[in-house]
């Protein structure tokens, strides 16, 4: 079972490489990867519980996969340092206006929708 | 009678399966801490990332060597990225009733985050690599990670800015959207799930169910789409 939806995985993945070699090259792989299976589950309208279970377990252990890249912090040290301020201060301004500037749209947005349907429910 | 000490430390560090081994061994350890504490502070990958760094350079072992041995976890990464696509249909599902309000949030909203955060780099005066590598900030670290590295920016630093991005986000996240009067579940959950990622899907879930479901559809979106429009955007740009 896991090694089957793996297998699907890893399908995907490779034919993304491939596509990324021949017509994509500015997509990584693993990306048109995702996009492709993604369009998959569209058309087939399913998840098989061999993809689900291979797919569920990588991603409960996404941090360990990604620790191996993460510890290279260490060789950019001197990078952090010399832009300190910089990095801090875009990191918090733009998170603290984007959380607030995204959730005020979607709240306007979810109410003007029930406005509508309401509206709509009036006039049948 | 003394015994090689100094021989059998070097013979278990070279091994091949040294720098597997430390990695699982943090990870655990930092999990556990986690588990134990429930501070946001202490984010798994976070914290590991510094226990193994402090074990490298106290073992003076080149990261090219870490790196080396532990590429055995690195392959597998590739395989998970394309499993995002399975929650991200999932969530998709889900949330039909709204879909359109929630794909222009992510269109606008974030491509403000994106925008913004580039900008004030630059405009602080950062280098092309670190303006670079903030770009992906929002977006759960995988792909942060591979689309910082494809535009000239560095995958680890992404994965560190993605990391801070999400604890601040998550930490003052839920408080900052009250003091606006932004209180709908949805709304609340897909701002924390696009703008702080897995971390602030985490701090959605325990506000509610539904806040929860949005918070993972804004995260697998708004990582899709920046996989897809950054790096062509960047290089339509330069």
């Amino acid at each position: 079972m896991l090694l089957r939806g793996l297998t699907v995985l890893i399908f995907f993945q490779l034919l993304g490489t491939g596509l990324n070699a021949l017509l994509l090259p500015k997509l990584p792989g693993p990306i048109i990867g995702l996009v492709l299976l993604f369009a998959y589950l569209l058309i087939t309208r399913e998840v098989s519980p061999a993809l689900d279970q291979a797919a569920g377990g990588l991603l409960r252990y996404l941090p360990v996969l990604l620790l191996p890249p993460a510890v290279g912090v260490m060789v950019h040290l001197a990078d952090i340092r010399a832009d300190l301020w910089a990095i801090s201060g875009s990191l918090v301004i733009s998170l603290v206006v984007s959380l607030v500037f995204v959730g005020w749209l979607m709240q306007m947005l979810i109410n003007r929708q029930n406005r509508k349907k309401a509206q709509q429910g009036e006039q049948p | 009678m003394s015994l090689p000490w100094l021989a059998a430390l070097d013979a278990v560090v070279s091994h091949p399966l040294f720098a597997v081994g430390i990695t699982l061994g943090a990870f655990q350890l930092a999990q556990l801490l986690y588990e134990k504490t429930r501070l946001l502070l202490l984010q798994p990958l976070l914290i590991a990332t510094l226990m193994l760094v402090g074990t490298l350079l106290v073992l003076g072992i080149d990261y090219q060597d870490y790196r080396q041995g532990s590429a055995i976890l690195t392959f597998l990464l590739g395989p998970a990225t394309v499993a995002l696509a399975v929650p991200l249909y999932q969530n998709v599902r889900r949330v039909r009733a709204v879909l359109m309000p929630v794909l222009t949030t992510l269109l606008v909203g974030g491509t403000l985050a994106t925008v913004l955060g580039v900008g004030l780099a630059w405009l602080f005066g950062a280098e092309n690599m670190i303006v670079m590598t903030l770009a992906p900030k929002s977006v759960t670290s995988p792909i942060a990670m591979l689309v910082a590295e494809e535009i000239g920016g560095s995958a680890s630093l992404a994965a560190v800015f993605v990391m801070l991005t999400g604890m601040l986000g998550a930490m003052f996240g839920v408080e900052l959207l009250r003091l606006c009067r932004i209180k709908h579940p949805a709304a609340m959950g897909l701002t924390l799930g696009m703008v702080a990622h897995a971390i602030g899907t985490a701090r959605a879930l325990q506000e509610s169910e539904e806040a929860g479901a949005f918070a993972a559809l804004g995260m697998s979106i708004m990582g899709v789409v920046t996989a897809v429009a950054l790096p062509l955007v960047v290089a339509a740009v330069s």
